[in-house]
């Protein structure tokens, strides 16, 4: 049980949840599952915080660019690809609309050792000190580990 | 809040990284007061009886000079407070239970896991 | 007696490890702890009738809840009259609520 918080159901504060994952972009099944939850966290009211590790850091990289495809016979416009940065700053928008938190944090030394310094707005850096404040401040917190 | 790290994988990151990622996560966040346990299951076992360095990769004229110390890596895990923990099934289904566990881990049957889990707040399983 | 609740994305057909992640949340629920497994992705392949997967079907007989994601079995064309039973279909809603009434919530 995690004693860091009250679990009053009744409370009319939001719960924080706290999310930590490692896949970068284009490469698991995992990051759409982990979308998927964070979509349904702020769906459930939550405030949703994500410390992003390792391979994830490249999830809110601003220079990600769409492109058409050949084999689909679409062009860019038509393919539509779809883009991390943009599946987080769509959720950036529904916390907004719902006045709820969300709140992203890459590992700083993941990032460097990556080049993916650019990110879109309202994602930040830090460290692992951040994922202990995160969880230890959230009422739960789901690690999603890499294979 | 008490949290157990479950590490099932092995020299995944060693050799990029120069150490495995979640056991320096765990030290890490311990440096910044966590109260954190680590178990060693599936190919993370093999952590628990490494005695050696890392091998140093060499590519072309590039060569590593900084390669993993796991063995350091734990004792200092164990040394600043977190327990250690390996299966032993998961040793003995790879033939490592002839093997002495090194800096501090200690080993637990997969019976205990159940305890084990009980007795933490939240598990990060990575 | 605590909650537990595993997303289970690994399956047996892929990962020897998944047998022992089954067998532990067996080990959970015997314990006397309340255990459900949310599958998706390849997790929900064993969750197929005539799926031969022992430590999965054996999870059923300990009466471990075990709710397979609809969006992981759509993409793979699963119906849900093609679950074994005792399998619910669900979403991964399941893993929030349990997170939000401070479940012990494990991906595996």
């Amino acid at each position: 049980m995690n004693h860091s918080h009250s679990k009053d159901s009744h409370s009319k504060e939001s719960k924080t949840l706290t999310f930590a994952f490692m896949d970068p972009p284009f490469e698991s099944e995992r990051t759409v599952t982990f979308f998927r939850l964070l979509d349904t966290a702020l769906e459930k009211g939550a405030n949703v915080r994500i410390f992003a590790y390792e391979g994830a850091v490249a999830l809110a990289f601003a220079r990600q660019q769409p492109h058409g495809n050949s084999v689909h016979g679409r062009d860019s416009n038509a393919e539509n690809h779809p883009l991390t940065r943009d599946w987080i700053a769509a959720l950036q928008q529904k916390a907004v609309a719902r006045e709820l938190g969300f709140e992203w944090i890459n590992c700083g030394l993941c990032v460097d050792e990556r080049g993916v310094n650019e990110v879109i707005a309202g994602c930040g850096r830090g460290g692992p000190p951040d994922l202990w404040r995160y969880a230890s401040e959230a009422f739960n917190t789901l690690t999603i580990g890499t294979r | 809040m008490k949290v157990l790290q479950v590490i099932d994988q092995a020299f995944r990151t060693t050799t990029e990284e120069q150490d495995d990622t979640i056991i320096w996560l765990t030290r890490s966040m311990r440096s910044a007061g966590g109260e954190l346990m680590l178990l060693l299951s599936g190919h993370g076992v093999h952590y628990a009886v490494q005695r050696r360095r890392q091998p140093a990769l060499a590519l072309g004229a590039w060569h590593q000079t900084e390669p993993a110390e796991i063995t350091r890596d734990l004792a200092g895990l164990v040394d600043s407070g977190v327990p250690v923990y390996a299966v032993e099934e998961d040793l003995a289904d790879r033939g490592l239970a002839h093997l002495p566990l090194q800096n501090g881990v200690r080993g637990i049957s997969r019976q205990g896991l159940a305890t084990l889990y009980d007795s933490a707040d939240q598990i990060w399983h990575w | 007696m605590s909650h537990y609740l595993f997303v289970q994305s690994q399956d047996t057909f892929t990962e020897t490890r998944a047998a022992g992640q089954y067998q532990l949340a067996g080990q959970l629920r015997e314990a006397g702890h309340d255990v459900t497994l949310v599958l998706v992705q390849n997790g929900v392949t064993p969750a197929r009738r005539h799926a031969q997967c022992r430590h999965f079907d054996q999870l059923l007989q300990q009466g471990v809840h075990v709710i397979a994601d609809d969006f992981s079995l759509r993409q793979r064309e699963i119906d849900s009259s093609e679950l074994k039973d005792s399998v619910a279909v669900g979403t991964v809603e399941a893993v929030i609520d349990a997170m939000l009434a401070g479940h012990k919530v494990i991906w595996n």
